[in-house]
C-alpha cells in the first residue's frame, strides 16, 4: 500500500486533477480514498497503471518514492505487505479512551465517535449524565439541564 | 462501560494500554429492560446519592429515571443478599431472568491511542463547619441539594418543601462562596466561578415554583460574578424582579425555636449590625477536585496543583501529558459551555495525534439490498408489545391483537413480551421473510427513541428503514391512562388501525447523500483562527485562512504573558511560522469575505485580497474575527497623555519600564464602557488584567502606590490567586456604585481620582501619575457576517452560538463554528480551548466524504403551477422559484426544493393551494387517512 | 338514559415538542382522559386546515394542534 496526493499524480501524467479524481471513481485507478486528499493503492496497482502511460521510469520512480515518503503517515492500518523502505514509524492506535461520563466526558466521546475514531467511555457509577442530571435548570436561558 | 474504573496504564502517546476494572453489577444489562419490579420489591432502601441524600432509593437502583443505560444495578455495600447472604427478592421478580450473583469484577485491557479525562469535580462538603450549622440545622441545604428540592424529577416533584417541615419555604437566603475564596476555614482559595450564577438561577427558577407572592429571595455575596456572555443582563433582571442582593458574609446561623427555619446575623459594608430569620439558607457550594485526580494524576503521569487540579500550558489549555488530554472541571472550576468546549478541544487534540489512523478502528455495518416493494400489495405486520407489565398491566394486548388481525392489510400479528429485545429483532426479520411482509408496525413506545432501532431491523431484512410505523401505546397510553383500562384498550385499538393505515400509504424512502467539500475556511488569524487553522490541516484537512489585517497575529501581539504567567510572544512566534509554513494553509491577509451561499458540506465564497476577488469553496467554517479594546470617552481619555488604557499602558511598561516604576501612585478605574447602559455586559478579562498589572508594578516597585476603583472584582476560577497577591502586595481596592463613579481632574502635579469609600464612608482623593482605564472589550463589526451567512448575533454585536450551554462552538447555521472573543470576551486559553473545539466539530463535518440526509423532506409534484407561495414562507429558505422555457417554447414556472436546507417541517405542503409540494413520510394523503381511520370508531363506538 | 358528553378529539402533535411532552408526560405517568387521538407530524405547520376541517366534518368534536 502506498499513499499519494491525487495532484502529484495528476502533475506528473500532465492531467488535470478532476481526471485523476475521475479515474479513480470510475474505478479504472483502483485506489481507495484517505483523508485529505490522499489516497491509498496498491504499488503493484499503481506501477501496472503508470506503465500503461509511456511514462519515462525516472518519473515514476520519482513519484512512487515520494508518494511511499509519506506511506507510515498515512496508512489507515498497519501494512503488513509492501517492500521496507527502512521508514519504520508504529501506527497509531485509532482509539480513544475517555474517562467520566459526566458532560463533557459524553461530549468528547461523541466529536470523536463522530470523526472516524473508536472511543472507550470509563464510567465509575452505573450511568452516565454526571453533575449535569442533577441540575433542574441552567443559567442564562433557564433551559431544562436534562 | 458503567461501574468501571482504569487501574493502570502502559505505552506511549499513540498505543496506550489500558486496564479497567470493570466492578460487577449484578444485573444482565442484555436482559433487564428497566421496568422497575427488581427495585419495588427490594426490601432495601439506601440514600439516593442523585439526589443528594434527599430521600431514598434502593440497593437494586437507577441512578434517575433518564439514565443511560437505562438498566438496573446492584449496590454491592447495601444489598442485603451481598451483604448478609440472604434475600434474592429482586432474582424472584425479575420477568426477564437478568439478576445474576455470580456477576464478578473483571480486568479489561483496551488498547488505545490516546486518552481524555473527564472526572468532573465534586461539591464542598461543608459538615464540620460548624458557622454553618449544616450538620445541625434541618433548614440549611446546599445549592445541590436544593437543586434536586427544586427539580420536577427531583424528590419533591418540583413542589419546593424544606426538609424540616415539608412546608414551603418563603424567604428563603443563598451563601456565596462556601468552600471557594476561603483559606481560613478550607483551603480552597479559587474562586469557584459558576455558583454567583447558579445562586441567581435558584432564586429565579423558586419563584416559578412556589405560589403566592410573599415570596423573598436573598443572596449574600462578596463580588457577585456574572461574568460570563448573557450573565450580566440575568443578574439585573433578577434584580428587577426582586431579588435582594447584600454585600455581606452571615458570620452566624442559629436555628429557630421549633426546629424550622434559621436566624442569620451578619454586618453590612457601611458596619451595621443585622439579625434576619430566613425559612430555609442555601449554601452555595463550591467546586473541589475529585479524589480521583490523585489517582488519575499518577496512572497518567501529570501534576496537580495545591488544589488538586491538573496543571496544563496556556499554549494547550488541554493537555497534561503526550496522548492524554482533560477537559472539564479536572483542571480548573467552571461552568457547563467551557467544559463542553473543552471536551472538543481535548477530542481535538487526541483526533490531531491520531490522525493517520483515523477511521481504521470504526465499525461500518452493512445491509442485504433492499427489496423493491412497489408493486406488492401491502402486507402489513403488526407486533404488540406488553413491555414486561408497562403496557400489558394497563391494556388487553390479546383484544388489540384480535382487533389487529382484523384490519385490512394486515397479514400477520404478535404479542410479543419486549418488542425491543434483541430476539424480537430477529424474530421481525423471520417473519418478515416468511410471510412476506413488506410493511411493520409496531406498537410499543415511542418512535422519538426506539424508531431508530426497528428501521435498523427492517434494513437488515431487507426493507426500507421508512416502512415502519409505530403506535405508541405506551407513553401515550398505557402510561397516561392507569385507572381506565377499557378505554386505554380501546384507545391502543385505534392507535394501531391508524398505525397500519399511515404504514399502508409509507413509501420506500432515500436519504439523499451530498458530497462534502473536505475544506475548511477559518476567519480571523488572531490565536483563536490559528489554532482552529493548525488543528485542522494537521488533519489532512486543505485550510484556506483570511486575516482582515496585514499579519497574522490579532489580539495577542499586544499581550505579554497569559493570566497564568506564560509569556505569549514566543508562543505566538512559533504558531505564526507554522501556520504560515503549512502546506494544507492558504493564508490570506488585507481579505474580506464578500459572498457566502451553500449550506453545511458545500459553502462557495468570494472573498477579496489586496484588492483582487479571489473565490473559495469549502464544507465548514470556523469564525474567530476576534473583538477589540473599545476606546472610553470618560474619566478624562484623550486629554491627557497620563490616561491609559489597559493595552497603551501594558505598551508603556514595556517601552519604558524605568519611568513607569519610579511612579508614586498608579490608579486603575473598572467597568470603563462595561456593565453599563450602553453595554450591558461583563468584558470578563479586564479584572484580571488589572490584577497582572498592579501585582507587575508592586513587583518593580514595593513603595508604588496601587489603587483599584472598582465594582466586583470578578477574577473567577484560578484567576483569583492573582486578587489575592494584589491584595497581599499592598493593593488598595475602593468600590464605587455606578451612580456614583469616580471623578477624575487632571493637575500638573498628576491625575486625581476622587472616590468614595463605601467602608469609612470618607472620600478620598488619589493624586495618580498614571491613571489606567479598563475599558471595554468590543466586538469587531460583524454585521457582514451575519448578514452572509444569516447566523446569529446577540444585542451587544457578539456572534451566537447554536445552544448557550451544550453546543458552545457551533452556530445556529449547520456547519459553521464559532472561537474566540467574537462570541464573547475570553482570556486566551479559553480562546485557544474554543478554537480547538471549533476545528473539533468542524472535523466531524468534514470527516465525512459524504453526508446522509434525513429523508423526511419536501418534494415537488407535478400540480405545481409555480405560484411560488411556499418560497416565502419557508422558515429555511430551501425553496426556490425555477424558471424554463419548455418545447412548446412557453415559460414555465415551478419551484424547486434545497434538500440540504429543507428540514421537512411541511409548512410548504399546508400553504400549497394545489398539493404541488408533499413532504415524504408525512403526505397530505397519509395524515387525513389518519385522521379518518381515527375517527372511524365514532360511527360505531359513540351513538 | 342520559350519558354525560365525552368529546372525542384529534390532535396534531409536532415531533419536536408537544409530542416529545406527550412522551414526557407518559414518563412522568401524568394521568389524563383518553378522548384524544394523537397523530405526529414533523411541525404544526405542516397542519393545513383542510385537514382540521376534515377532521371536524367527520365527526370530531374538537380539534388540537400543539407544537
Amino acid at each position: 500500500m502506498i499513499t499519494f496526493r491525487v495532484g502529484d499524480l495528476a502533475g506528473i501524467l500532465g492531467v488535470h486533477r478532476n481526471t485523476v479524481t475521475n479515474w479513480i471513481r470510475s474505478r479504472a485507478l483502483p485506489a481507495q480514498p484517505g483523508v485529505g486528499k490522499k489516497y491509498f493503492i496498491e504499488e503493484e496497482a499503481i506501477r501496472a497503471f503508470l506503465s500503461g502511460k509511456n511514462l519515462p521510469e525516472e518519473a515514476v520512480e520519482a513519484f512512487l518514492n515520494q508518494a511511499v515518503l509519506t506511506m507510515n503517515r498515512n496508512l489507515p492500518a498497519p501494512s503488513g505487505q509492501g517492500k521496507d523502505r527502512g521508514m519504520e514509524k508504529t501506527t497509531p492506535t485509532g482509539s480513544v479512551l475517555v474517562v467520566g461520563g459526566g458532560i463533557a466526558g459524553i461530549q468528547a466521546t461523541l466529536d470523536l465517535a463522530e470523526s472516524g475514531y473508536r472511543v472507550h467511555l470509563v464510567e465509575k457509577s452505573a450511568g452516565i449524565g454526571g453533575r449535569m442530571a442533577q441540575l433542574d435548570k441552567t443559567f442564562p436561558t433557564n433551559d431544562c439541564a436534562m | 462501560m458503567t461501574l468501571s474504573q482504569v487501574v493502570s496504564v502502559a505505552g506511549n502517546a499513540g498505543n496506550y494500554t489500558v486496564k479497567v476494572r470493570r466492578s460487577p453489577r449484578y444485573v444482565d444489562m442484555d436482559k433487564c429492560i428497566a421496568c422497575g419490579l427488581c427495585a419495588e420489591k427490594c426490601p432495601r432502601p439506601v440514600a439516593d446519592e442523585f439526589n443528594e441524600g434527599v430521600n431514598n432509593r434502593k440497593a437494586i437502583y437507577i441512578k434517575y429515571g433518564q439514565s443511560v443505560p437505562l438498566k438496573y444495578a446492584i449496590d454491592p455495600n447495601a444489598c442485603i443478599y451481598l451483604t448478609r447472604g440472604k434475600c434474592r427478592a429482586c432474582e424472584k421478580f425479575c420477568p426477564t431472568g437478568a439478576i445474576n450473583f455470580e456477576d464478578k469484577a473483571e480486568i479489561v485491557e483496551l488498547k488505545v491511542g490516546a486518552v481524555v479525562l473527564a472526572p468532573g469535580y465534586q461539591p464542598y462538603d461543608p459538615s464540620g463547619e460548624d458557622y454553618y450549622g449544616y450538620d445541625s440545622i434541618a433548614d440549611v441545604v446546599t445549592s445541590l441539594e436544593y437543586e434536586r428540592l427544586l427539580s420536577a424529577s427531583g424528590p419533591c416533584m418540583g413542589h419546593l418543601m424544606r426538609p424540616s417541615d415539608n412546608r414551603e419555604p418563603k424567604r428563603i437566603a443563598w451563601l456565596q462562596c462556601v468552600g471557594s475564596r476561603n483559606t481560613n476555614r478550607c483551603s480552597n482559595g479559587y474562586c469557584s466561578s459558576v455558583c454567583c450564577m447558579y445562586a441567581v438561577k435558584q432564586a429565579l427558577v423558586t419563584a416559578e415554583h412556589t405560589h403566592g407572592d410573599e415570596l423573598s429571595q436573598t443572596i449574600f455575596f462578596m463580588d457577585l460574578r456574572s461574568h460570563g456572555k448573557e450573565f450580566e443582563r440575568y443578574y439585573e433582571d433578577a434584580k428587577a424582579k426582586g431579588v435582594r442582593f447584600i454585600r455581606a458574609r452571615p458570620h452566624t446561623i442559629d436555628p429557630l425555636r421549633g426546629g424550622s427555619g434559621v436566624r442569620m446575623r451578619y454586618t453590612t459594608e457601611d458596619g451595621r449590625q443585622m439579625e434576619e430569620d430566613f425559612d430555609l439558607a442555601v449554601l452555595s457550594v463550591g467546586m473541589e477536585a475529585t479524589q480521583d485526580n490523585k489517582a488519575l494524576a499518577g496512572i497518567f503521569d501529570f501534576s496537580l496543583d495545591s488544589y488538586g487540579f491538573a496543571q496544563t500550558a496556556a499554549s494547550n489549555p488541554v493537555r497534561v501529558n503526550d496522548g492524554v488530554f482533560v477537559a472539564g472541571a479536572l483542571h480548573a472550576p467552571k461552568a457547563i459551555p467551557h467544559a463542553v468546549t473543552e471536551a472538543s478541544a481535548a477530542a481535538n487534540e487526541a483526533a490531531r495525534l491520531l490522525s493517520e489512523a483515523k477511521g481504521a478502528l470504526a465499525v461500518e455495518k452493512t445491509y442485504p439490498d433492499e427489496r423493491d416493494v412497489t408493486q406488492e400489495e401491502p402486507r402489513v405486520g403488526v407486533f404488540v408489545c406488553s413491555c414486561g407489565i408497562n403496557i400489558a398491566g394497563v391494556i388487553d394486548v390479546n383484544a388489540v391483537v384480535e382487533y389487529a388481525k382484523g384490519l385490512d392489510h394486515v397479514a400477520f400479528v404478535e404479542n410479543n413480551l419486549f418488542t425491543c429485545s434483541a430476539d424480537t429483532q430477529v424474530l421481525i426479520r423471520q417473519k418478515a421473510e416468511e410471510m412476506n411482509l413488506n410493511r411493520i408496525v409496531v406498537a410499543a413506545c415511542t418512535p422519538r427513541t426506539h424508531e431508530p432501532l426497528f428501521q435498523e431491523t427492517l434494513k437488515e431484512a431487507g426493507l426500507n428503514a421508512y416502512l415502519v410505523e409505530m403506535a405508541n401505546i405506551r407513553n401515550q397510553n398505557s402510561w397516561v391512562h392507569q385507572k381506565e383500562p377499557e378505554k386505554a384498550t380501546e384507545k391502543a385499538k385505534d392507535q394501531v388501525r391508524m398505525a397500519v393505515v399511515k404504514a399502508v400509504r409509507n413509501k420506500a424512502l432515500t436519504r439523499l447523500k451530498v458530497d462534502v467539500n473536505q475544506k475548511a475556511l477559518v476567519i480571523g488569524g488572531g490565536v483563536a483562527g490559528m489554532t482552529s487553522a493548525l488543528s485542522l490541516a494537521e488533519q489532512g484537512f486543505p485550510v484556506v485562512l483570511l486575516e482582515r489585517e496585514d499579519r497574522l497575529g490579532g489580539n495577542a501581539s499586544h499581550v505579554s504573558a497569559t493570566d497564568f504567567g506564560d509569556s505569549v510572544p514566543p508562543m505566538l512566534k512559533d504558531m505564526i511560522k507554522k501556520v504560515e509554513g503549512h502546506p494544507d494553509i492558504a493564508v490570506h491577509t488585507n481579505a474580506r469575505l464578500k459572498t457566502a451561499v451553500g449550506s453545511v458540506g458545500n459553502f462557495v465564497s468570494k472573498f477579496e485580497t489586496h484588492g483582487e476577488t479571489r473565490a473559495v469553496t469549502y464544507g465548514a467554517a470556523v469564525i474567530a474575527t476576534g473583538a477589540k479594546e473599545s476606546i472610553p470617552d470618560e474619566y478624562g481619555f484623550g486629554s491627557d497623555p497620563r490616561i491609559h488604557t489597559h493595552l497603551s499602558f501594558d505598551k508603556l511598561m514595556q517601552a519604558e519600564v524605568s519611568t513607569v516604576q519610579k511612579a508614586d501612585t498608579v490608579a486603575f478605574i473598572q467597568c470603563v464602557g462595561s456593565r453599563d447602559s450602553r453595554r450591558p455586559y461583563c468584558s470578563r478579562i479586564c479584572c484580571t488584567h488589572t490584577m497582572k498589572a498592579a501585582v507587575k508594578l508592586k513587583t518593580l516597585n514595593r513603595a508604588m502606590q496601587v489603587v483599584v476603583f472598582y465594582r466586583d472584582i470578578r477574577t473567577y476560577g484560578l484567576r483569583e490567586e492573582l486578587y489575592r497577591k494584589a491584595r497581599e502586595l499592598g493593593v488598595l481596592f475602593v468600590r464605587y456604585s455606578p451612580d456614583d463613579k469616580p471623578q477624575v481632574r487632571t493637575t500638573p502635579e498628576g491625575v486625581m481620582v476622587r472616590g468614595l469609600d463605601p467602608i469609612s464612608r470618607f472620600t478620598l482623593e488619589i493624586e495618580a501619575d498614571y491613571l489606567v482605564l479598563a475599558a471595554a472589550v468590543e466586538p469587531h463589526g460583524n454585521e457582514e457576517l451575519v448578514e452572509l451567512y444569516k447566523c446569529g448575533a446577540n444585542a451587544d454585536g457578539f456572534l451566537n452560538e447554536a445552544h448557550p450551554k451544550l453546543r458552545p462552538v457551533d452556530m445556529s447555521v449547520d456547519g459553521l463554528f464559532v472561537a474566540g472573543l467574537c462570541n464573547y470576551p475570553k482570556p486566551m486559553d479559553e480562546a485557544i480551548s474554543q478554537a480547538q473545539a471549533a476545528a473539533a466539530r468542524a472535523a466531524v463535518v468534514l470527516s465525512r466524504k459524504e453526508m446522509l440526509l434525513d429523508a423526511i423532506k419536501s418534494y415537488v409534484t407535478e400540480h405545481c403551477d409555480g405560484c411560488a407561495l411556499c418560497v416565502d414562507v419557508c422558515p429555511y429558505r430551501a425553496i426556490r422559484l425555477q424558471e424554463s422555457t419548455g418545447e412548446d417554447g412557453r415559460m414555465h414556472r415551478m419551484v424547486q426544493v434545497d434538500p440540504a436546507l429543507c428540514k421537512g417541517c411541511g409548512v410548504c405542503a399546508a400553504t400549497c393551494p394545489k398539493d404541488g409540494v408533499r413532504v415524504h413520510g408525512f403526505t397530505k394523503e397519509q395524515i387525513k387517512a389518519q385522521v379518518a381511520s381515527a375517527l372511524e370508531s365514532l360511527s360505531g363506538g359513540r351513538a | 338514559m342520559k350519558q354525560e358528553f365525552e368529546p372525542f378529539i384529534i390532535g396534531f402533535l409536532c415531533n419536536w415538542c408537544a409530542y416529545a411532552g406527550g412522551d414526557l408526560a407518559g414518563v412522568s405517568r401524568l394521568q389524563y382522559p383518553a378522548n384524544m387521538r394523537a397523530i405526529r407530524v414533523m411541525c404544526s405547520g405542516m397542519v393545513s386546515p383542510d385537514m382540521v376541517s376534515d377532521a371536524l366534518l367527520q365527526g370530531a368534536d374538537g380539534v388540537l394542534v400543539m407544537g
